[in-house]
């Protein structure tokens, strides 16, 4: 996401305070992920509108400072969707990914951030109820945890 | 009329002082360009006049000044505004100016904690009060020169290169710009790098896996081998004209002494990137905030909350 829609999120009443909503950036692989997304819409299934999809080649390509620098400024949590392991189109992208993420998690708590506001699932192309679902948990889980302390 | 030159230096060892008279033979040359004015390592100028007669710090004007060093107590903060008012170009020489260096890891504590526990806690020591007369006192925490005044041009290293020292004074007296490499140091790392880890994380004493003799661009990348090489969130620039990096040639993997790539860079979430994409275990660094910001703590390091 653009710092330009942070900006927007925060000057539309999101930046935490009364009628605060969570803004999730979502990173979804082309392959699977975005496809599944695109399921999901021509399915007409129901979801939050939380989420700001991020279209990438692989999930295999987010390094983590990516990450990090969502979550320092401005978004409330990440989500990473990509290949179910086995799947990838470019074989073991997704595997790269899974061990980013296990570095991303030890890094929030350095950052003061709850682990949870950062989540990796794989999500297939014909998956397109469960990309609802795993949205529609990621934004509650978040709306729990409240603001992200960066948001100020 | 050669070019006025003044150096101080503040929470360091001296190494970069070395590197100075390391420039071997072209410092002959350099030396007929520029007239030392202040430099307390090597001369005795002190700073209220030479019998304490004067009541304001004093150094005299330069044209190029030098600090080594990070900004620790009082009295550096003092010395450093005071070089800035009197030199027309600042250079922070070495990666303590530059970023804080080794010192810096003590950003890691509050100043209550460490004053406690080198004069209260350490079992050698006679358990005093906290020294104060007579002494400045320290800071909040330990700050890289450009944090308190403006630097003009920065010489990381630790300590920094002669060839880069020689070339930054040459081309300032000559009028000539001097910029600093933007390259990381995998990117003039001649090993071969494959982006899959052959073993697990291993120990910086365990001997890595070469030919002596053969070329570099026959071993394997050190990262890959499992060693910790600060390499990838590291500025290059350190092999100078040989391009080949320092510690690299001495078969050792690199331990970030040039600092992060820019300012904005922050090489821990950098390195974590870089050892788990090729495989490593991330949960295997025992303190990762200090070990990727070995040289660049000012600014970057703060006290760990207690758990």
């Amino acid at each position: 996401m653009s710092e330009t829609e942070l900006c927007e999120a925060q000057a539309t009443g999101e930046s935490g305070g009364e009628g605060w909503e969570p803004l999730i950036l979502t990173f979804c692989c082309y392959w699977c992920a975005y496809t599944g997304a695109d399921l999901a819409g021509t399915s007409r299934l129901q979801y939050p509108t939380n989420i700001r999809i991020l279209r990438v080649q692989c999930s295999g390509m987010v390094h983590p400072n990516l990450v990090i620098e969502a979550l320092t400024k401005g978004a409330d949590g990440v989500l990473m969707l990509g290949c179910h392991p086995g799947d990838c189109h470019y074989l073991e992208g997704n595997l790269r990914a899974r061990s980013r993420a296990e570095a991303i998690s030890l890094m929030l708590e350095d950052f003061g951030l709850e682990p949870e506001r950062f989540r990796l699932e794989w999500v297939s192309a014909s998956e397109g109820p469960r990309f609802a679902q795993v949205v529609t948990e990621m934004v509650e889980q978040v709306r729990q945890l409240g603001p992200s302390p960066y948001r100020s | 009329m050669a070019a006025r030159l003044a150096e101080e230096w503040f929470a360091i060892c001296g190494g970069c002082e070395v590197t100075i008279l390391d420039i071997g033979e072209p410092l002959l040359d350099l030396l007929e360009k520029v007239q030392i004015v202040h430099m307390p390592v090597l001369m005795d100028h002190k700073l209220y006049g030479q019998t304490g007669e004067k009541t304001e710090m004093e150094i005299p004007e330069a044209e190029v000044g030098l600090i080594s060093g990070g900004i620790r107590s009082d009295e550096h903060k003092r010395l450093a505004q005071e070089m800035r008012r009197k030199c027309k170009t600042l250079i922070a020489l070495g990666s303590c100016a530059c970023y804080g260096g080794i010192p810096a890891l003590a950003n890691l504590s509050s100043t209550e904690e460490l004053l406690t526990k080198v004069y209260r806690e350490s079992v050698t020591t006679d358990k005093n009060g906290f020294p104060h007369e007579d002494i400045p006192a320290l800071t909040d925490r330990v700050y890289a020169v450009s944090e308190v005044v403006k630097v003009d041009m920065i010489l990381p290293g630790c300590p920094t290169t002669p060839e880069m020292v020689a070339g930054a004074l040459t081309a300032l007296l000559e009028g000539r710009p001097f910029t600093l490499s933007t390259k990381s140091v995998c990117d003039e790392c001649p090993t071969i790098r494959e982006k899959k880890a052959v073993s697990t994380l291993r120990r910086r004493l365990e001997p890595p896996t070469f030919t002596p003799g053969a070329p570099l661009n026959q071993m394997r990348c050190f990262m890959e081998q499992g060693f910790l090489c600060n390499g990838p969130a590291t500025r290059s620039g350190c092999g100078g004209s040989e391009g080949t990096p320092r510690c690299i040639r001495a078969y050792m993997p690199c331990e970030g002494c040039f600092g992060p790539l820019s300012e904005k860079a922050n090489p821990m979430v950098d390195m974590m990137g870089a050892l788990s994409t090729i495989g490593l275990d991330p949960k295997q660094i025992p303190d990762r905030a200090a070990t990727f910001n070995r040289f660049s703590g000012a600014g970057r390091l703060r006290p760990v909350p207690k758990r």
